[in-house]
């Protein structure tokens, strides 16, 4: 009984962090319609502009988290305007320049940083533990933060303005522009709201994980499949998908050796996608 | 260097398409060239560069056979590394020489290709592409997974080499090696299967009204293309003696799309100028050591910038701007000669 609790204890807080991780990449792909490659060094670049803040310049860590995401969500919105807008619908040049992003980053952070991993300070110390169950603060407080940002991301399509005006965009953007919807400017807010997502995601996880300038190429390949596996278009997918899989790599590894639980999940997923290609809530064609 | 439009006059069956003497020769000429550099040169480490060039060369050429019938595959790389283990397993196991162990591992790289392209072929454009990445992955974690036998993270070692000795005859081997898969994906591409194959991408409702069977030559070219990415790796593992499955994963992958979408997706030459470029360009610069990357990054942005189409866009594009055309064609030049639409 103990194990369950603890095991359904695992899962909770591993679905939370790739849900996290994941909701940015959504967000890009259903309002951008834009499947943004770069997004693991995106993530990669938030973990380390929060570790510089909190190491070097001693900022409080919830002060540098909100630095970090406001930072990176400028990124965001320069990456819109010169990357990202000029090629949508061209797969070949968006996958490429999203590498270059990718590389990009990466060789800067190990230029300046070096490629060691790195330990960015926990966010929360201590350890609870009522009865069975013992967590550490550090979990709970990402599994409440990837909660809330679930939450609010769906909230925020749904009930804002702004939310509904990206929908609209994604569905049909002459339409949009003739209903009077800025495109531009809500696309920059997309991006912009998309990539901070990825930076708390970064900080949150490389407290938890340590940080190194590659950390992005694994997270983006889980990416992929929690946001394929969820259906492209669906944030609600996102966290259904974050659940499963966040089950499956919690509880395989203890059955199975590391790199064999993750075949079987990937195998899962493929199995999945051969059926269901659309993913479990996706609208795409 | 010949670029090969499909124009909407689609050749006779089977025929060569008009002879491209230019092109033939600007082939030969590098081959001559190529086959001179051992000469010329005395440092093992270009030629242990040129070789892994020759290596890259047969897997992009390859993976662009593939996107001929319109699927994006993005497991590439794990087919050479299903051809390499096979042929380094066969190797150290079975004590079978180089010669066997490539042909066996190619086949059973197609195989296993074909089995998985089976399921596959149903999925469309981006589900496809997603869904070979994730097969990539798998592939390898399964190959990880089975540790005892492939020896986990740190791969095999101790592979029976084809030559001993110098790097010299491994270098005449790849380039005749690269050669002749260049001359088979050609001959495939210009044939009547590879016109089917890209009536398929074209449009494959009216591929399939025409009578063509959409499936089976999907199929094929997975087939194709994971035999040739076999055949790769397994004489890379012959040639390095050591493989790990950092070398197959989906970065390596992805580095291959980079290669054939640099070169340009759309022309034959592409993905060898592609690889030749980028492959390359930060090995002759590797003085600049943690910097070098920036260099594919420059590539790749003017690249996307500026050459959508390619490298081997280039002289069209020097063309448009600096020559003037003698005599304006009518409109009708603008359709017929148009590329394939991707």
């Amino acid at each position: 009984m103990e194990q369950v609790i603890q095991a359904v204890n695992n899962i909770l807080i591993l679905s939370s962090m790739y849900i996290l991780v994941a909701l940015g990449f959504a967000f890009l792909f259903n309002m951008l319609a834009l499947l943004n490659f770069a997004h693991g060094a995106i993530y990669m670049i938030g973990s380390y502009v929060g570790y510089v803040l909190i190491t070097a310049a001693g900022v409080n860590h919830w002060l540098a988290l909100l630095l970090a995401t406001l930072g990176v969500s400028a990124f965001g919105v320069f990456l819109q305007k010169f990357c990202f807008r000029p090629f949508v619908g061209d797969f070949n040049r968006s996958v490429m320049i999203c590498v270059a992003i990718t590389v990009f980053l990466q060789t800067t952070v190990n230029i300046m940083a070096g490629s060691k991993t790195l330990a960015l300070p926990p966010f929360a110390e201590g350890i609870f533990s009522s009865g069975p169950v013992s967590v550490s603060h550090e979990r709970i407080v990402t599994f409440c933060i990837g909660a809330l940002l679930l939450i609010a991301t769906i909230l925020f399509v749904n009930r804002t303005k702004w939310g509904q005006q990206m929908q609209a965009i994604a569905q049909n953007i002459e339409g949009a522009e003739l209903q009077g919807i800025n495109v531009q400017r809500i696309s920059a807010l997309a991006s912009a709201l998309g990539c901070g997502l990825a930076a708390v995601a970064g900080c949150l996880m490389g407290a938890f994980k340590g940080i190194g300038p590659f950390m992005g190429d694994l997270m983006l390949v889980k990416i992929l499949m929690l946001v394929i596996l969820g259906g492209l278009g669906s944030i609600g997918g996102v966290f259904v998908a974050g659940l499963l899989l966040g089950a499956l790599d919690s509880v395989l590894p203890l059955l199975l050796n590391g790199a064999a639980s993750e075949a079987i999940g990937v195998a899962l997923v493929v199995v999945l996608l051969l059926i269901r290609p659309k993913g479990f809530f996706g609208h795409e064609a | 260097m010949s670029d090969n439009t499909t124009s909407l006059s689609m050749p006779a069956p089977g025929a060569v398409r008009g002879r491209r003497w230019g092109g033939l020769a600007t082939y030969g000429v590098l081959l001559a060239a190529l086959a001179l550099i051992p000469a010329l040169t005395d440092s093992p480490y270009t030629i242990h560069i040129l070789i892994l060039c020759f290596i890259y060369v047969i897997a992009t050429m390859s993976l662009r056979t593939i996107t001929i019938s319109g699927q994006f595959p993005m497991a590439h790389a794990a087919f050479m590394g299903i051809g390499a283990y096979i042929a380094a397993l066969a190797s150290k196991s079975l004590g079978w020489p180089g010669w066997i162990t490539i042909p066996v591992a190619s086949l059973g790289s197609m195989a296993i290709g074909v089995i998985t392209g089976y399921p596959f072929a149903r999925l469309r454009a981006l589900y496809y592409a997603m869904g070979s990445m994730f097969l990539g992955v798998g592939i390898l974690n399964l190959i990880i997974a089975f540790g005892f036998y492939t020896g986990s993270y740190s791969g095999l070692s101790g592979i029976h080499p084809i030559f001993t000795g110098s790097k010299i005859p491994y270098y005449y081997f790849f380039l005749a090696l690269s050669t002749a898969s260049g001359i088979a994906l050609y001959r495939l591409e210009f044939s009547r299967v590879g016109t089917n194959l890209k009536a398929i991408a074209q449009s494959h409702v009216v591929a399939s009204s025409v009578g063509i069977n959409e499936g089976f030559y999907r199929i094929f070219a997975v087939g194709v293309g994971c035999f040739f990415a076999g055949l790769a790796g397994a004489s890379y593992a012959h040639y390095n003696l050591v493989i790990g499955p950092t070398s197959f994963n989906f970065l390596a992958t992805l580095w291959l799309v980079m290669y054939v979408l640099v070169g340009g997706i759309d022309s034959f030459p592409g993905p060898i100028v592609g690889t030749l470029v980028l492959f390359l360009l930060p090995e002759v610069f590797r003085d600049l050591k943690y910097y070098a990357p920036y260099l594919s990054v420059a590539v790749l942005v003017l690249m996307v910038y500026l050459m959508p189409k390619g490298l081997v866009s280039l002289p069209k594009l020097v063309k448009a701007r600096f020559i003037r055309r003698r005599k304006e064609g009518t409109g009708v030049d603008h359709v017929f000669r148009s590329e394939s639409p991707r």
